[in-house]
């Protein structure tokens, strides 16, 4: 006890030690500036630049963009689809959300997880099952109609090279936006709002409609405005199935300017609109859900209602099970046969089963292997330094230690208005030049993906630190414990789980990213989803399902394991704030 | 010398001051109870002298040795102080025995000392049984006690407690009250306690130190406090009170516009301008004629209203010029809302309020 009681407060234990913060602060904000401002600004200049070797101000990039009608039309088409893609999405995941959310329907944990899973699929590996499905001649919907029906060889019944087949194969990866949205809505929604209505003399379906109903809009309509902003700013699936369609999209129609000859200042001009709606939609989104008094956050009262659906109950089942067959069930078999079978049309049975797709996908084809290995480095690097850097800037701004530290979470929350195509043409301008020989190697990949998820990493990291009160820091530091210590003594072990999350979650999201990607891969860089794009181009589909397999295996293994890992136990961490 | 020394400290975020230059003295072993509404100050005071927050001016001693100035702060952990927080911050991922022994494997003591020590102070906090459970496997008492606990192995030179009891339920909150004033006698370590509950400070305070605005109205035992308070704000915060505006009479009088004069026994009265006499609620006797003895400090008045409590009765009396005055009188005096009433305001009850 002596130790403690004469331990007297000398001058020299008013060391400030060294202290970190700022060369952290400037290391940070120029790491941030370098992936999120720099790019955006090569747009910009380069789409009022001339192409060639004396480069001038122009505003020919936006001249032409605006009066070539190639351009504009599929401006028009790629809005008119992702609207397409917003009420569709809406139309499917509203009834759905509700019955899942407020019904005796069984099997619903179930419809959670197969829709939660769906997430996980890359949405151009769908576009690609619905190519193995309904493609006009090779589909196997159209083989067994003529089979069937006996017709000739160019009849079919359904064509997914089409407007209304693009949009049905995007919807089917939108909707689980807005399914979650609206059902967690649904979910918090408390009954006593509901309740209040009834005594107040309103039946069920008053209820429903003036009370429920409002009471979700906002998450409906946050959900839809999600679905439109995929859709407009996705490369894969447009590329997959518009372009055998004979149109373009605006997405595809970038990408093709960087065909020869290329035309960047053009490509730049033409992805600003696309970067201005996607603010614009985004803001709009942020606003629809932020008005307080109008969400359904914060109910804490009881259990939410729950509508019994009596002779409904079959219809409903019957609902459910097309959609998730025709989104989720079916595309998987799809893939599944396709990788195990010779050629899409034949019949399942122990002939014609064969791993021929797989030996060469695994042993014969030469890009395989450089890919799966990219793609897994890259994912692991994205993963781990997009984690430590999020971790880092929320510390800096949930703690507010630093004065200027919340610009940097601006920074970081920035790129989820840039739409990956956009940020492609952008890195390329900025890393294709002479001053900086980056395009052609990894590292300008791991800089796209590194921007790309970044808004995730801050967004799940600074949500994991506000889960954790200052004043648990605080008391590690009175009793003696320096800032360091404390990190990592108290804030390391209660943030654990949320980086494992957070890690698991960036390297999912990674190695599915095509829509950057397709501008600034090179021979030497394939990606997995690379390899699957340009094998579609060849028509390789059993390859590509196989590729598609290992990917989704990957993912879900990543997953299976994070969360398995032994971690944190449940019953300690009870007793947060 | 005192032992802990707060001189003309100021704290200001932006525009807003939030310590408005403070000096007070703590001595050796003595418990403050910084006392005071929601935005007095009284949180950040704290803050400055746990070392959290830097100061803007002024000074913080503890034995004569700068910790805080405007140019320096010495950081929390190397002020050998302890803390309570609102929220306990037991840390959810440690047993009760490793979030105690903390504070002293940071100072490296051997492990059989922080066992006795931490067996120790798990005895006299009476949560020995509890060691080997997490924090989330508690009740909100047993969870406070773990935070004494964990503050008092350190042996801190000095204790901080932050509302300590505010998320506890009435009854709890009682107990451990006292609880916390016994776990002092018996250890006697210099403790600064903010709260903003005046029953809290009146029980476990050896000084009370009022503050409002960034400022401290007036420091001093709970028994001055609350008898001879010196600002109307400190009247009305402890105990709640009558005031009565009016200016100078002879002496030691206060009159009202009403003609109703008020000699005071005690007190300052303000020397010209409006002055103020406070009478406690308990301290006014009414009657149902008038008072025979005296000329001043009786005045008639209406029952407003009048509530049955038990052991008492609360009445509202409004005096002629609309002035509401409440009183306390016995279960057996009972007068209908609307008749008149009689009531004295005795002389030695009576304090003048110069501001």
């Amino acid at each position: 006890m002596a130790v403690i009681t004469d331990t007297t407060l000398n001058d020299d234990r008013r060391r400030k030690g060294v202290d970190l913060s700022w060369p952290t602060f400037g290391f940070l904000a120029a790491l941030l500036g370098v992936l999120v401002i720099l790019p955006l600004f090569w747009l910009i200049w380069y789409s009022f630049r001339t192409s060639g070797r004396r480069p001038e101000f122009t505003l020919q990039n936006y001249v032409s963009l605006v009066t070539d009608p190639a351009m504009l039309r599929s401006y028009a088409l790629a809005i008119g689809m992702a609207l397409a893609v917003g009420i569709l999405s809406c139309l499917i995941a509203t009834p759905m959300a509700w019955l899942v959310a407020r019904t005796d329907l069984p099997g619903k944990r179930w419809i959670r997880m197969l829709v939660t899973a769906s997430f996980v699929t890359p949405p151009f590996l769908g576009a690609i099952a619905y190519e193995i499905i309904a493609a006009p001649n090779s589909g196997l919907v159209n083989i067994i109609y003529r089979s069937a029906l006996g017709l000739s060889a160019d009849s079919y019944l359904v064509n997914i090279y089409s407007f209304p087949g693009l949009v049905f194969a995007i919807a089917c990866f939108t909707f689980p936006f807005v399914f979650t949205l609206v059902a967690n809505a649904l979910d918090r929604v408390p009954s006593d709002l509901e309740d209040a209505s009834s005594i107040l003399g309103g039946g069920a379906m008053t209820t429903l409609r003036k009370v429920t109903i409002p009471m979700v809009l906002p998450a409906m309509l946050a959900g839809t405005l999600i679905a439109i902003l995929q859709a407009l700013t996705m490369f894969g699936s447009p590329a997959i199935i518009a372009l055998p369609a004979g149109f373009h999209v605006i997405t595809t129609k970038i990408w093709s300017l960087f065909q020869f000859p290329p035309k960047p200042g053009l490509a730049a001009a033409a992805a600003i609109p696309l970067l201005l709606i996607t603010i614009v939609l985004l803001r709009a989104q942020k606003a629809i859900l932020g008005r307080r008094g109008y969400t359904v956050l914060g109910g804490k009262s009881g259990t939410p209602r729950i509508t019994e659906l009596g002779r409904w109950k079959w219809a409903a089942i019957a609902f459910v099970g097309v959609i998730l067959s025709l989104t989720i069930i079916l595309p998987y078999l799809a893939l599944v046969k396709t990788a195990f079978t010779g050629t899409i049309g034949d019949a399942i049975s122990f002939d014609t089963l064969t791993l021929r797709h797989w030996k060469f996908v695994l042993f014969e084809f030469s890009a395989t292997q450089l890919a799966l290995r990219n793609t897994f480095v890259l994912g692991v690097m994205t993963a781990t330094i997009v984690t430590a850097v999020a971790l880092v800037v929320s510390y800096l701004v949930t703690r507010k230690s630093l004065p200027g530290a919340r610009y940097l979470g601006v920074l970081a929350t920035a790129p989820v208005a840039i739409p990956g195509i956009v940020l492609g043409v952008a890195l390329f301008l900025s890393y294709a030049n002479p001053m900086f020989q980056l395009y052609g190697t990894i590292w300008i990949l791991l800089i796209a993906f590194m921007t790309i998820e970044l808004p995730a990493g801050y967004q799940q990291m600074s949500s994991a630190f506000q889960g954790v009160h200052p004043e648990l820091e605080e008391a590690g530091r009175i009793l003696g414990a320096s800032r360091l210590k404390t990190l990592w003594d108290i804030t390391a072990p209660l943030l654990r789980t949320s980086v494992v999350a957070a890690w698991c979650f960036v390297f999912v999201g990674t190695i599915r990213e095509l829509s950057a990607t397709i501008l600034l891969t090179t021979a030497n860089t394939k990606l997995v989803s690379v390899i699957i794009y340009d094998l579609n181009e060849s028509g390789d589909l059993g390859a590509i399902c196989v590729l598609g397999i290992i990917l989704l295996a990957i993912s879900f293994a990543v997953v299976f394991v994070a969360n398995r890992l032994p971690v944190l136990g449940g019953s300690q961490m009870n007793a947060r704030g | 010398m005192a032992f802990l020394e707060l001189a003309g400290l100021r704290k200001n975020y932006g525009a807003f001051q939030a310590v408005k230059g403070i000096d007070l003295a703590v001595e050796k072993g003595q418990l403050v109870c910084l006392l005071g509404p929601s935005g007095c100050g009284k949180t950040t005071t704290l803050r400055l002298i746990a070392g959290f927050v830097p100061a803007n001016g002024g000074e913080i001693r503890v034995g004569g040795k700068v910790v805080s100035s405007e140019h320096s702060t010495v950081p929390p952990e190397g002020r050998n102080m302890s803390m309570i927080f609102q929220s306990y911050a037991l840390w959810p991922h440690m047993t009760v025995f490793q979030n105690v022994a903390y504070g002293l494997k940071l100072r490296k003591l051997p492990a059989d000392e922080v066992r006795r020590r931490v067996d120790e102070i798990l005895a006299s906090t009476r949560l020995s049984a509890l060691a080997e459970r997490y924090p989330g496997e508690l009740s909100g008492g047993q969870q406070q006690r773990v935070s004494l606990a964990r503050a008092l192995v350190i042996k801190p030179e000095i204790l901080l407690l932050d509302e300590p009891l505010s998320n506890l339920d009435a009854n709890l909150r009682e107990e451990m009250r006292f609880e916390i004033r016994r776990l002092h006698d018996e250890f006697r370590y210099t403790t600064v306690y903010v709260t903003h509950d005046q029953s809290e400070a009146m029980t476990t305070a050896d000084l009370i130190v009022v503050m409002n605005d960034g400022l401290i109205e007036q420091a001093g035992s709970p028994e001055d406090i609350y008898a001879r308070p010196e600002t109307e704000f400190v009247a009305r915060f402890i105990g709640g009170t009558n005031i009565l505006k009016g200016r100078r009479g002879d002496g030691q009088t206060v009159l009202r516009d009403d003609g109703l004069a008020l000699v005071c026994r005690s007190g300052t009265v303000a020397p010209d301008g409006q002055t103020a006499v406070s009478v406690r609620h308990h301290d006014i006797v009414l009657s149902k004629d008038r008072p025979g003895d005296s000329g001043s400090n009786a005045a008639a008045g209406t029952v407003v209203r009048q509530i049955y409590l038990g052991s008492h009765r609360d009445y509202l009396v409004s005096l002629k010029d609309g002035e509401t005055v409440r009183a306390l009188a016995p279960v057996d005096f009972a007068v209908p809302a609307g008749q008149e009433v009689w009531m004295r305001f005795p002389p030695e009850r009576c304090r003048a309020l110069s501001r």
